[in-house]
Formats: C-alpha cells, structure tokens, sequence
C-alpha cells in the first residue's frame, strides 16, 4: 500500500491545525502589510482590511498559545522550550557542522517561533491603539489611552514592523532555506505535508530524530482545533467589542 | 615674504567671510519659507482636528466646520510649492524630505490636486452621509499618500 511506505519512511511531526496556522499566520502578515501599504489604491481609506486583519492575527495567536497547551505533542510548548543551555549547545554542533536532527522545533528552532510569536503578537496589539496619522482611522481600542499614548504607538507600530517583525522573518526564512541547501532538511515540505523523513539517508546528514519518532495527536485534533478557535475569538472580540462597540 | 603672508591671510579671511555671509544668508532664507510652510501645513492638521474627530465618531457632525476645513485646504495648497525652494531643503526642524526634490513636480501637482480636490468637495461634501465616505477618501489621497511619500515618518 502506498500509504504504509510513506508511513515507514516519514513520520508524523505536524498537526493539521498547526500546519493551517502557520501558513494563515503567514497570510496574514503578508495581508497586514498590502493592506496598509496599498490602502488608497484599493480604496479602503479607513484601513478597514487592515484592522479586520490585524484582529484576527490576535485572534490566530491565541488561538496557538491554547494549542501550546492543548495541542499535539510538537505543538506543546512544555515539549519544545529547552533550556538556553540546550539551544546553545545546538548551536554549538552546528557551527561545528554536526547535523542533529528533531522531530519537532530543535532547541534553537524554538527560540525562534517564541520570538516570532511574541514579536507578532505585541505588534498586533499595538495595532488597536493606533490611529492613522490624519486621522482618518483609528484601532479599536485607541481612546483606552492618552492622544500621546496613542502616537507612541502608531509610531512603535511602525518602527516594530520594520526593525523587528521583518527582520526576525527573514531569519527564520533564511535558517529554512539554510537547513534545506546545506543540510537537506525538508522543513518547508514538512509543513505542508506535515511529515518529516525518518532515517537519516532520506534527510541527506545527520542522524536519527533526537526528540521523539512521531508526534502524538489528540483524537479529532480538526474539531478540538475549531473548539479553541472559539474560545480565541470569544477571548479577543469579547473584550475588543465591549470596550469600543465593534470587533476591528 | 612678509607682505605675501599678509596677502594670503587677508584673502583667507576674506573667503571666510564671504562663506559665512553666503550661508547664513541662505540660512535665513531657508528658515522664513520652511517657517511659512509649516505654519501652513499647521493650520491644514488643526483644520483637520474637528472633521477627523467627526469621522472618528468622536464628534457630531458639523458641516460650517467641515466646509471650513475645505476653504483652508484649497487657500493654503496654492501657497505651498513655491515655499518648496531648492534653498529650502533642510534646517528649522523641517519634516521634508529629500525625495521632494527628486520629484519636484509631482510633489508640486499634489498640491494642485489637493486644491481642486478641496474645491470639489466643497460642493459635494453637503450633508453627514456624503462626509462619511467622502472625508477619508479626500484626506487619505490627498494628506496621507503625499505624507507617504515626502514627510519624515512621526
């Protein structure tokens, strides 16, 4: 049967759920920024893409920080936040060219998602507090603080965009592309199909996956998925609309 | 030998003078049109103050205010380019920059625009439902994408 060798030479290291966050998370950065860069030409005047978008990048935070809890086991923070004496000595075999493979994030890999999570989602947030330089839009929660406090944050909102957010995805890109060029890990392939290879022939160098063989899925993982997206829009739109009177 | 040295200095001093002359001349005029320009583009934020707020939905809506806006937009646009000099590009804590004078004239168009933009308005912008599609439309292509562009981001 096809499937069963497929089985027998990768295993299962991503869930559907976090595989469909990814690549929406992805999305939508991408989104926040055309939406915002190309406002006028779409006639969006109001930046009403961009705050819906930004809003449901909160959303899909939360969303993941609950599956960090409530996922399957390479999603779980409690199985990929090593010590920073782990990631240092990864990054020590690395620079000594020794391959050491993992099944989920690899100690440094980690550090990596944290920052980009945290990064974007304190991004995402200080979006609610911003308002448009003329005055034309405004995020949802802008009249929480002072008129100072709001231009602190359009302006943090601006600088983070493109002195940190950016930079940090263009280290985690490149780290991808480095993995695949010069150790022949397949890390974007593993997003899609959610599978890694196994033995170390097929992943070109490196030994056997240290941290574990298959990831362990919850039962239903789509529709428990669907329970916690809930639950991170009740969290988010709840207080955003009680507050403003409107969800973006 | 004495004398050439004397000569020499003289000439130095002079080209000193001459340069500070020169630049502080120039300074003084870069300060009056970067000062009148900012006044300007002061009064166009504080007209804007009431009707943004408007369109915030912080303030009802009042049209004496927002046809005010529009009549200082329209008067204060056709002032601007000429305070846009070549002599004009830095000092006073100007926000301008420096892609002003790399596309001078379309910076200068804009404000062109902004005036017939300013002018039509007055027309259209009669009542609330006319302001609340059309306010965002006029600022954001005539204020922000000029901003964009040609201010030093706040």
């Amino acid at each position: 049967m096809a499937v069963a060798s497929q089985d027998a030479s990768t295993a299962i290291a991503w869930d559907l759920p976090t595989r469909l966050f990814h690549w929406t998370l992805a999305a939508l950065v991408l989104l926040a920024w055309v939406s915002f860069q190309y406002a006028e030409q779409i006639g969006d005047f109001r930046l009403r893409w961009h705050r819906a978008n930004g809003v449901a990048i909160i959303v899909l935070l939360v969303w993941r920080v609950i599956w960090g809890f409530a996922g399957s086991s390479t999603a779980r923070f409690a199985t990929f936040l090593y010590s920073p004496l782990a990631a240092a000595r990864y990054a020590g075999s690395l620079v000594a060219g020794r391959t050491r493979r993992f099944l989920g994030h690899n100690p440094l890999g980690a550090y990596m998602v944290v920052t980009l999570l945290v990064v974007a989602l304190a991004q995402a947030t200080l979006g609610l507090f911003t308002v448009e330089h003329n005055d034309i839009a405004a995020g949802p929660l802008y009249r929480l603080v002072s008129e100072e406090a709001t231009k602190l944050a359009s302006r943090w909102h601006r600088l983070a965009f493109y002195y940190v957010l950016l930079p940090a995805i263009g280290l985690h890109v490149t780290a991808i592309i480095l993995y695949k060029v010069l150790k022949a890990e397949p890390l974007i392939g593993a997003m899609l199909t959610g599978r890694k290879p196994v033995s170390p022939s097929q992943a070109g160098t490196g030994g056997a996956l240290e941290d574990a063989t298959t990831a362990d899925i919850p039962p239903r993982p789509l529709a428990r998925a669907a329970l916690i997206l809930a639950i991170a829009s009740a969290v988010v739109l709840g207080p955003v609309y009680t507050i403003s009177g409107r969800i973006y | 030998m004495a004398s050439r040295l004397a000569v020499f200095a003289i000439a130095v001093a002079s080209a000193v003078a001459v340069t500070i002359a020169v630049a502080s001349s120039a300074s003084a005029q870069n300060a009056d049109a970067i000062k009148a320009r900012k006044e300007i583009l002061k009064s166009f934020g504080a007209a804007n103050k009431e009707p943004g707020a408007m369109a915030k939905g912080e303030a009802k809506f009042d049209l004496a205010k927002v046809q005010a806006a529009l009549a200082a937009f329209e008067a204060g646009a056709a002032k601007l380019p000429p305070l846009f000099g070549e002599d004009a590009k830095t000092g006073g804590d100007t926000e301008a920059l420096a892609a002003i004078w790399d596309n001078k004239k379309d910076f200068d168009e804009r404000f062109v625009k902004l005036a017939a933009a300013a002018k039509a308005a007055k027309g259209t912008i009669t009542d609330e439902l006319a302001f609340v599609d059309g306010w965002p439309k006029l600022i954001s292509e005539n204020c922000s994408s000029c901003h964009k562009l040609y201010r030093k981001p706040k």
